[in-house]
Order: structure tokens, then sequence, then C-alpha cells
């Protein structure tokens, strides 16, 4: 029982990792119909810029706050330079676009800044709390809050705001937004910078657990994406729950069947989801809502 | 018919090949060349420079001391990319230059597995790194190996740790690829031997969690852990879950574990954990007179990824000079006949089938400064 | 089904002028060419390697241009199936010992399998999720040849692989190599002109359409998939021989990509694209060496490549010179002429071709069709008319079998087939166009139309290619346009692109032509031409389903009509008669 619960928060700690990248897949997803398979990349770059700006001296939170500005920026290329020129085509020629920056994104910062993984430094102090038998690492417990408060946030965001009310227009029908007279391009620039820098969080908050380095990106984004699928492309909620479950089954799946599977406890949920309900967890509500 | 086409396929391919020719004809003489497969890009990139930095510096002391057969030796670095067709093409590469005299192969066993056909096919003295112990006992006569083999590891870890720590119920954490598995399965084996009981674990490499691996440690019962990493994150990441889930039973891992780059990511969690390595700065004169030399030059401390290159170079500069040609043959013979030859890594004896070091060092982790224990040698 | 009334064969006349065999005469020589050259020449390793490497992977890339180019599905576990021909070569001649040759095949036969499995999963999936299930197939793969250490000698891999007698040598093995790409290559190239390789064009320009018009599209992917499986099997198979060693890190994940952009690079939808582009990125990457003095910076301008590629040159190099030449040689090769379109509609239930009993279809709680009856009269014009959102497209739809019925049942010419998926119902005789064009835009017009004279059960078309060419220009001389017959759709009008849908339709020779608003967006001309080619359909005894909202079309070219409202029918009967009803006008006018 009491590994049981360890292996839960732990399951949970790094599904909420990946519920908070598959939150910038769905959004991108949702306002383009694009998946971003640079996704991955945006989290590696964000702890980058992070560790840069630490070791420039300034304090964490002002480090935070420029290493999300920099994801913002890196969000407008992103849009300007791959999804723009091509958002006339179909999904095909997009995918391979942004599989081509994610190829760029990670060997730049290689060249930039070497192949040396980095350390960046918790927000806390204390490394983590034992609470009976349980060991509760601080940066989780940091990651499981900040992913309750954007579920809220998004929440409010979305169905409560104008801006908010806006994109979902303009994801849902394009056309129709136009003729409402909202900038459809304005709101797609809006979805890639926010979507850059949720990414971004993510990866400079999971930094301190899995040290900084050119692959963080890439092994969080498939699973992340799998979340996605599993939660049902395109629902904000479902990609959370998704993300989380996924954590969970992982971590059980490591500890009662093989450690050496475990990446394919992922992929093997993901397929039994993809042939057996593949709409998803919440697959139906979204069908209703279309 | 026959002929005519035949005539114009040798046209054309001595048309294409001439521009070839005569570049290699005009780099014909100058110097010695020595080629060298590293990891420049990919995730080994970052040990590839080390490795690169001691190959360098060897050359630069052998051409300071009079070069090889009074030419400068020269380093051809081409980059393997940290895969295996990576450097199935790197040393192709190399291999088609008729003037390289000597290569320098991987650390990593499973590239060596990949580039050991074209070897024999070109039959030229490769020195190689990989530790995996089937490597130099496959029938290929042209592989050198550089750093003790990976039966020794496992024998050193399951030695030091049943007599001198005397420990006797195991568990033996190793990586599911090449080098994790030959290395648990040796130190299993000699752990049987030993009498002990083991509790075997393996893990895939980048995984972002080890909480079940730590669980299952710690309900194994086991009073000692002997571990094989290949990358320095997983192992900082499960040395820090291992100590935060209050396991803090000794440790014994393989040379992974007094890397630099594990040392900076871990931290403390490493303290009081010991290491199998061929590399330890205070095990011998060679290895201090090296570690003064990289320190001076690179300003890191000086680990295996470099010292293995580096007394690569020099027991290949002392092989040719030793035969006075650069026949391939003659250099495996005086390759083999190399004894007692002081290397940064140890004292270099050469057995017929290429291994040139035939123990480790033990060193010990003291908050954060690797200090040597002691050297076990076997001597079979 | 069709009847086996008075086809009389139609005398092919000779469209191709040389056997094709002659007329590939230079391909075949170019290959020996090369496939001699590859024995003869002397080669240092390095080139060696890079030529095996090239070839290998070229063949592989082959099958993506067949499942990604033809068939338009995305495949991102291409190194899977790489790897699976790889390893059977390698396990089979090093453990099992058993000859390179039957290894070969096997590998083919597992990679087909699984190729096939995975060409099963689109059935309900297509775009990105169908770009997923190929990474996780892709996953476990690898995570099976790292961990399933008994069988595949886990990370260290397979070395020591055996090659075949026949060729032990490096320089014969590598002609061997080059031979097989030639024969691979030469096969690909001209699945685009077969009956399946149309079936996969049109599937990736339209799903829809080529469902309506009789290709099973799901048998079609699987096949697409099994054949890219195949390809990349033997590929494997001849690489693993190549280089002797094999491991997990050698089919990963990345090597997918990397075929994939070898495939884009070239040009995805042709063989001799594929091929330069597996002989660019092999290369590229040797001659940027230099570049890699600091480490990730190659990989990087890798990366912006791709970007610029398919930012610039979205149909890759080839595409990019092959297009240029297919609008030269559209301009010089003139269509042959062809002689007046038969229409033979079949005749074997009675006078009632199509009868709609009680027909529904609800979307959730939305009764978008309930409770429909329509009985169409065999021969003239039968119009189903209705203010917008009335469920007329819906109806359709549901009788062409683009939505399953809710309930009620549709009779075709006696034969059942309300639950027939749309290609069935093809096949039993119905052809229909689209209120918004659904032409395969990649074809010519000719080309398009051969798809639908391909129809199964088509009986008045001959066996053979040329047959159904001369089946397909009878059916564009037919709406006017046979002399553009080799144009590009995209050359065409608006108008002139709802003729060649028509066309298309009328080339399957149909029992029941159903026409989805076809004079939305024509121009009043145009409209008169239409008229006028609905009276000539008419006249060859084809009844006729129209739906449309104008009434000047309507009421001058059906001789029946039926009135839908709110899901419901409001009127049914002789025209005149119903548009003078006054729920008819009150539905059309308004009234409160």
């Amino acid at each position: 029982m009491d590994l049981a619960l360890q292996l839960l928060f732990t399951g949970i700690g790094i599904g909420a990792v990946y519920a908070l990248v598959a939150l910038g897949f769905v959004l991108i997803f949702r306002a383009t119909n694009v998946v971003n398979f640079a996704q991955g990349e945006f989290s590696m770059v964000a702890a980058y810029l992070m560790v840069v700006a630490v070791e420039a001296g300034l304090p964490y939170w002002a480090a935070f706050i420029v290493a999300l500005l920099g994801m913002a920026l890196v969000g407008v290329v992103f849009n300007l330079g791959v999804y723009y020129p091509l958002r006339h085509r179909t999904y095909l020629p997009v995918i391979i676009a942004t599989i081509g920056a994610s190829i760029l994104l990670a060997n730049s910062v290689l060249a930039i800044y070497g192949p040396q993984p980095q350390v960046l430094e918790g927000w806390f102090e204390t490394p983590g709390i034992q609470v009976g038998p349980v060991y509760l690492d601080s940066q989780y417990l940091l990651i499981i809050g900040v992913t309750i408060c954007l579920v809220i946030f998004n929440f409010w965001f979305f169905e409560k705001t104008l801006l908010g009310k806006k994109l979902q227009a303009t994801s849902q029908d394009k056309e129709m937004a136009s003729l409402l007279g909202i900038s459809v391009s304005t709101m797609i620039m809006i979805t890639f910078i926010y979507s850059a820098v949720l990414g971004g969080l993510a990866g400079i908050l999971v930094a301190p657990v899995l040290f900084v380095s050119i692959q963080m990106g890439s092994t969080i984004a498939l699973k992340a994406f799998a979340a996605t699928i599993i939660g049902g492309f395109g629902d904000v909620a479902g990609a959370i729950i998704g993300g989380l479950a996924l954590g969970v089954i992982e971590t059980f799946g490591a500890a009662y069947i093989s450690v050496p599977y475990k990446d394919g406890f992922a992929f093997l949920v993901l397929i039994a989801f993809l042939i057996f309900r593949p709409q998803g967890i919440f697959g139906e509500r979204v069908a209703e809502k279309a | 018919m026959r002929l005519t086409r035949r005539d114009f396929a040798t046209g054309i391919a001595a048309g294409i090949a001439a521009p070839y020719l005569i570049r290699s004809a005009n780099a014909q003489g100058a110097t010695i060349k020595i080629g060298m497969c590293a990891p420049v890009t990919g995730p080994a990139a970052e040990s590839g420079g080390y490795a690169i930095k001691g190959a360098k510096l060897a050359l630069e002391a052998v051409n300071k001391a009079g070069g090889i057969l009074g030419k400068q030796g020269e380093l051809i670095v081409e980059d393997d990319q940290t895969t295996n067709p990576g450097i199935v093409l790197a040393f192709s590469k190399l291999a088609s230059q008729p003037d390289i005299v000597g290569f320098l192969g991987s650390i990593r066993s499973t590239q060596v597995h990949a580039m050991a056909p074209d070897v024999i096919k070109l039959g030229k003295p490769v020195m190689i790194g990989g530790t995996d112990p089937k490597l130099t006992h496959m029938g290929n006569q042209w592989l050198f190996r550089f750093r003790p083999n990976d039966s020794y590891s496992g024998r050193v870890i399951a030695e030091f740790g049943v007599n001198t720590l005397g420990k006797k119920k195991w568990a033996v954490l190793h990586s599911t690829d090449a080098f994790g598995t030959a290395g648990g399965n040796a130190l299993t084996g000699a752990l049987e031997k030993l009498g002990c009981t083991t509790f075997d674990q393996g893990y895939a490499n980048q995984s972002q969690d080890f909480t079940p691996v730590v669980l299952a440690i710690k309900q194994s019962g086991a009073d000692i852990l002997g571990s094989y990493f290949t990358f320095e994150n997983d192992l900082g990441i499960f040395a820090r879950q291992l100590r935060q889930l209050g396991v803090n039973i000794p440790w014994v891992g393989s040379p992974s574990i007094v890397n630099i780059t594990a040392l900076k990511l871990a931290g403390p969690a490493l303290h009081n954990t010991y290491g199998v390595a061929d590399y330890a700065e205070n095990s011998s004169e060679g290895s201090k007179a090296f570690g003064k030399i990289y320190r001076d030059s690179v300003k890191v401390a000086p680990d295996n990824q470099s010292s293995w290159t580096f007394d690569a170079i020099n027991v290949l500069s002392a092989g040719i000079n030793k035969a006075g040609s650069t026949d391939p043959g003659k250099i495996r013979e005086a390759i083999l006949g190399i004894k007692k030859f002081p290397g940064a890594e140890g004292e270099y004896n050469f057995d017929q089938n290429g291994d040139g070091l035939h123990g480790y060092n033990i060193v010990k982790n003291e908050k954060g400064a690797i200090v040597f224990d002691k050297h076990i040698e076997f001597n079979d | 089904m069709s009847a086996p009334s008075d086809n009389m064969p139609i005398p092919a006349p000779a469209i191709h002028s040389k056997p094709l065999l002659i007329r590939h005469l230079p391909y075949f020589i170019g290959a020996a060419i090369l496939v001699a050259l590859a024995a003869n020449m002397r080669f240092d390793g390095y080139v060696h390697n890079i030529l095996l490497q090239a070839t290998t992977f070229a063949i592989a890339v082959f099958g993506l241009s067949v499942v990604l180019g033809l068939c338009g599905q995305i495949n991102l576990a291409q190194a899977a199936f790489f790897g699976l021909g790889a390893y059977a070569v390698g396990i089979g001649t090093t453990d099992l010992h058993v000859s390179f040759w039957l290894c070969l095949v096997g590998g083919c036969v597992i990679s087909l399998l699984a190729g096939a499995f995975l060409g099963m999963s689109t059935l309900r999936l297509g775009g990105h999720y169908l770009a997923m299930v190929t990474i996780s197939f892709q996953q476990i793969v690898t995570l099976v040849m790292i961990n399933a250490i008994w069988l595949t000698h886990g990370p260290d891999g397979v070395s020591n692989i055996g090659r075949p007698d026949l060729f032990q040598s490096s320089q014969s093995y590598l002609a061997f190599c080059v031979a097989m790409l030639a024969i691979v290559g030469y096969l690909v190239w001209h699945l685009s002109d077969t009956k399946l390789g149309r079936a996969m064009r049109a599937v990736r320009d339209n799903e829809l359409a080529a469902g309506v018009n009789g290709i099973d599209v799901f048998r079609t992917k699987i096949y697409a998939f099994a054949l890219c499986a195949l390809l990349g099997g033997l590929a494997g198979g001849l690489f693993a021989g190549g280089f002797a060693y094999v491991s997990p890190d050698q089919f990963s994940f990345a090597e997918s990509i990397v075929f994939l952009t070898m495939s884009l690079l070239g040009g995805v939808a042709s063989p001799i694209g594929s091929a330069i582009g597996t002989g660019l990125l092999i290369l590229i990457p040797e001659w940027l060496r230099f570049l890699k003095s600091v480490p990730g910076l190659y990989l990087a301008i890798y990366g912006l490549f791709v970007i610029l590629i398919i930012r610039f040159m979205p149909d890759g190099i080839w595409g990019f010179v092959a297009d240029a030449f297919a609008r030269w040689r559209a301009k010089l090769a003139a269509p042959p002429v062809a002689g007046a379109l038969q229409l033979k509609p079949a005749m074997t239930g009675g006078d009632t071709v199509l009868e709609v009993t009680g027909l529904s279809k609800y979307f959730g709680g939305l009764k978008a069709v309930d409770g429909v009856d329509i009985a169409v009269k065999r021969g003239g014009v039968h119009a189903l008319i209705g203010p917008n959102g009335s469920g007329k497209t819906t109806t359709l739809n549901v009788l062409s079998g683009l939505y399953v019925a809710t309930a009620g049942k549709i009779v075709l010419d006696g034969t059942d087939i309300t639950n027939m998926p749309p290609h069935q119902r093809t096949a039993s005789g119905l052809g229909r166009t689209f209120q918004n064009i659904r032409l395969f835009r990649s074809m010519t017009a000719l080309e398009n139309v051969e798809i639908g004279a391909e129809r199964p059960g088509n009986t008045m078309v001959g066996k053979g290619d040329d047959a159904l060419t001369e089946r397909a220009m009878e059916a564009l001389t037919f709406v006017g346009l046979g002399n553009r017959a080799n144009e590009l759709i995209s050359s065409f009008s608006y108008g002139h692109q709802r003729l060649i849908e028509i066309a298309r339709a009328l080339a399957s020779n149909p029992t029941l032509l159903l026409l989805d608003e076809p004079a939305a967006g024509l121009n009043s001309t145009e409209k008169l031409e239409l008229h006028e080619l609905l009276k000539r359909i008419a006249a060859q005894g084809l009844t006729i389903l129209i739906i449309d909202h104008d009434m000047t079309l309507v009421s001058e070219a059906a001789q029946h009509i039926t009135v839908l409202n709110f899901g419901r029918r409001i009127a049914d009967g002789e025209s005149m008669a119903v548009l003078r009803h006054p729920d008819v006008v009150s539905a059309y006018l308004g009234s409160e």
C-alpha cells in the first residue's frame, strides 16, 4: 500500500508534466488543426533560457519571467516561419515542417550551448517532505499545483473572457469567425504564443527533476502527444486527464510489469485507445459540441 | 561487345576517380596519419569532445618527443554521430585514405560491433574503448582495447563489495543497452561464483523516473547495490530518487558513477558511493602525469573518456616506432609485444586477444571529490 | 445488378502506337548501364558503403512514395519495417542458418503483414491519429528489438550476417542491389497507371469522391500500407546483407523521419524523386561534414532545409521538374478521337428505379431527414427540392452511403442497398456528383473519368487500359471536353469541372445518376448547356435524380418533383402541379 501511494504520487507528478505539454498540443491543434511536433522542443528551449538567465545572475523569479518572455518570442517566430506560410496546405506538409523545426531547435541549442546536461535548481530550498510513508518531492508538488491552477485558468480564460471566446470561435469555425470580424491570423498568433509559453513553463518546471538536456523535450513530447490522443484530440480537460493517466499507468506498469518496457505501456494504451475508443476519454462531448 | 562495355565502364571509373587519386597522391608523405572516429554530434557529443582532447594531447607530446618514425603525427577526426550507421560511414571514409596507418574507434561497444566487419576488411590496427568482452574474442585480430573489459569491471565490483565491504545480498541495476546488459551479466556471474544472492533489474535509457526501480530495490532487501549506467542524466535522476526514498545501502557503480557530468548532476546524492574506474587520478604515476597535462589544457577534471584515447595514441605511436614501419602486421606484432607500458589508465600488458588492461581501480566519492581507494588486478 | 444487356464489345483502337516494353526501353538500358557500372567500377570502401546505403534506403523510400505519394497516408514507421526485414535476414542467416533468399522473402512477408495490420487501423483513423499509430508501432518495434534479447540479441545487434553465395563479393552484391532498385523503381513508377494506382491517387485526392466512384477506400489504404511495408522490409533485408551488422538504433524513429524527409525532398509522388531525395540526403550530410566542428550545427541546418523545402518546393525537386514537363506534354499530346458515348442503364427491377421508404437520418437529437418516401420512375428526370436546411443533401448522402440511415430502406433497381458502403452502391449502379466539386485534383480530366469508368460491374467497357481510355474519352466528348482530356483539373473553369464530374459518373454507366445542385455556381450560359446535357442524358434512357433549388432548371428539366422541408416530404408529384402546391409555395416564400 505504501508502495502504491509512493508510485501514485510520482505517477501524478510525471503525468502533470505530460499534461502541461499536452495542453500546448491541444491549443495549437484546436486553432490550426495541426499537430506541432516541435512542442517538446519548446520545453527544452525554455529550460535552457532559464539556465542562461540564472547563470547571468538574475534572481530566480526574474529569470523565470525572462525565459517565458523568450518563449513568447519563440512562439511568434515559429508561427511566422513555420505555420503561417503553410496555412493553406494540408496537414501533412505542416506536420513535416514542424518536425523540421524540432530538429532545427534542438540542434541550434546544441550548437550554441554545447552538449553538456545542465543543472537547474528547483524553486524551493527543501528538496521534499516526508508525509507518513510517502516522500513528496517539492518540485513535483509545485508541478501538480501549477497544473491545477492552469486548469482553472484555462476554464476561466476560454469560457469567461472575450479573448478566450474569440479564440474558441476561431478554432471551431475560421470562416464564421472572420465573418464576425475576428482577425483569424491574430488569434492563431496568440495561440502559438500561449502554447509556446505553456510548453516553456512545463520545461522550466520539470528541469530541476530531469536536468536540462537537448533530449529532454522529445522524450516528454511523445508521451504528451499520446496523452493528447487518449484525452481526445482537441479537448483541454481530456489532455490533462490523459496526461495524468499516462503518468500513473506508466509508473505502475514499470513497478508491477516491467521496467525496461516502461515506455511501451504508453504506446500500448494509446493503440488500445485508438482502436477501441478513438474519440478519446471525453470524445462524446466534443462530438456534441461540434 | 562485352569487352567494349567493360572498357567504357573503366574509362568512366578512371575519370571519376582521377581527382581522388591526385588528391591522395599530394597528401602522401608529409605526416603520419591517425584516423579517429568520435561522436562530435549526437547524444555522446560531450564525451566525444573529451576523447578528441585526450588524443590531441597525446599526439602533441609524441610530436614533441620526436614524432612517429621521425615524422609528425596528424590526427584526422570523423564524426560518428553517436550512431552505428554513423560510425560505419565515418570509418569507411577514413579507411579509404590509404595513408592512414592506424585508427581510434569508439568507446561504445555497439559501434565497435558495427564497424568490426569493415575493420577486418581493411586489415589495419584499430584502438578501441568499448568494453564488451566479446569484441576481442570474436576472431578480429585488428582490435586493441585500451580499457579493461566488462568481465573485469564485474569481477572487481563483486570482489570489492564481497571481500572489502562484506556484503552478500546484492541488487544489480543496469541499463538494457549493450553496455549495461553485458556489465550486468558479468557482475551477476561474478557474484554467483562468490556465493551471493542477486536481484537483477534492467531499465531503459532516458527514463524520466526511477521510483519503481528504487522501490523494487528497497523491497528486495538487498544490502548493497551494483550498477551499470550509460547516461549521466539517468544516473543523476536515479541517485537523487534513491536517496530521497531513503535507500542508503552501499553502492558500487560502473565507471559512469565517477564521471564529472554525473558528479555535477547528482551532487550530494552520490557522496560516499564507490565506483570502479579505469582512470583514477592518483592510482599511478602515469595517471597523475596525465591528470596534470589535461587539467592544464582543458581546465576540467580528467576522466576515462579522455584517458583511453590518450593512451591509445601513445601506445599506437610507440608500437609504430617499435615496428619501425607502418606495415599493419608489424604494428600489430609490436603492440601485442608491449608489456609494462605505463599509461594514464594503468599498466598495459597486451594479451594475444588485444586486451591491454586487466584490472580496475576502486575509487570513492568523498563529498564530491574522487579519491583513489585501491587497484584490483587479475592475471587470468 | 447490371444487366447483361445488348452491350456490344467495342473494338479498341490502338491508342498507344508502340508496346509498353519498347517505349520503356531507355529505362531498362539506363538501369542495365547502372548495374554494369556497379558491378565493374572500382570503389573504395567509403564510396561503396555510401552507394550501398543509398541503394537500399531508396527502395524503402519507394515504399513511402506509394503510401504517402500515391495514397496520401502518412507513415512514420518506415524504419520499423526496414528493421523487420533487416532482422529477418540478420537472425535468419546467423542464428537459424536459413538461406539468405528465404530470409529475405520471410522478412518481406513479415513486413507486409505488419503493414497490412497498420493499414487496418486506417479504417477508423486518419491524419494525425494515423501519424500517432505509426509512431507507436515504431516505438514498440524498437523496444522489442532492444529488450527481446533472446531473439534479437538486444542492443548488441546481430553481426556476421550472411549474403547469398551468388553475390559474395561486395561489388557483385552492390550490383544486385542496384538491379533490385531498378526493378522496384520500374514497378512503383508504373503502379500509378494501374487500376490500383489510380485508386490510391483518388483516395489521396478525395476520399469521399473515391468512395462514391466505386473505390473501396479502406482496402486501397491497406494495400498501400502493405506495399510500403513490403518495400521497407525488402530494403532492410538487402541492407542487412550489405552491411553484415544490424542493431536497434539503426531502425529508430529518427530514421523514420530521415526516410520521410528523403521522400519529401525528392518529390513524394514518384520513384525518381525518391531516388533523388535519398541520394541527396545521404550525400549532403557527408559533404557537410566540415560543419560538424560545432556540434549540432549541421543538423540544425538540416532542420532548416526541411522547413524551406516544404515551404518552397512542395512537390520536391522532381515534382518541380516533372510539373513543368507535364504541362509541356499536355500541350503536345492531342487526345485520341472518341466515338459517341453509349449509356445502357441496367434494367432488372420494375418500373421504379429507386424506391426509398421511411428514410430517416438523425444526428443526435436533430432529425435531419425524417421518414421520407421517394419513388423514382425509370427514365426521365426526377427532382428533389426544398429550402436550405430541408434535408436534401442529407438525403443524397444517405442515398450514396456517406451517411448510414437511422431507419428506412433504399432499393436500387431491385437491389436493397440500405446497408452497403459507398463503393458497393456504386458497383450496384449508383453514380453521383457533388455540390462542391470533388475531383481528383492531381490528375488529368481523362484520368478522373477513367476512375469512373473503372466501376466494378461496368458492362460498357471492354478489357484492358485502352478500352478504359476509350470509354473515358467518349464520356468527356459527350460533355464537350474531349479535346482537353489531357489537361490537369486545375486548368479547367468551375463550370467545366462540373461537367468533368458528370462525365466521370456517366463513364461508369450508372443505373441512376444523382446530381447534387449541378447548377450551383454556374453562369446563365453554362446553365443552358447543363440543361441541354441533361436532356441528352435522359434521351439515352438514364434516370436522373437531381437536387437543386434553381427553380428554372428544375421546372424545365424535371417531370417529377419531390419537395422536402424540415426533413419531411411535403409534396410529391408531376412538376407543375407540385410547384403550385400551397405548402411548397409557403415553404419557399415563407409564411407565418
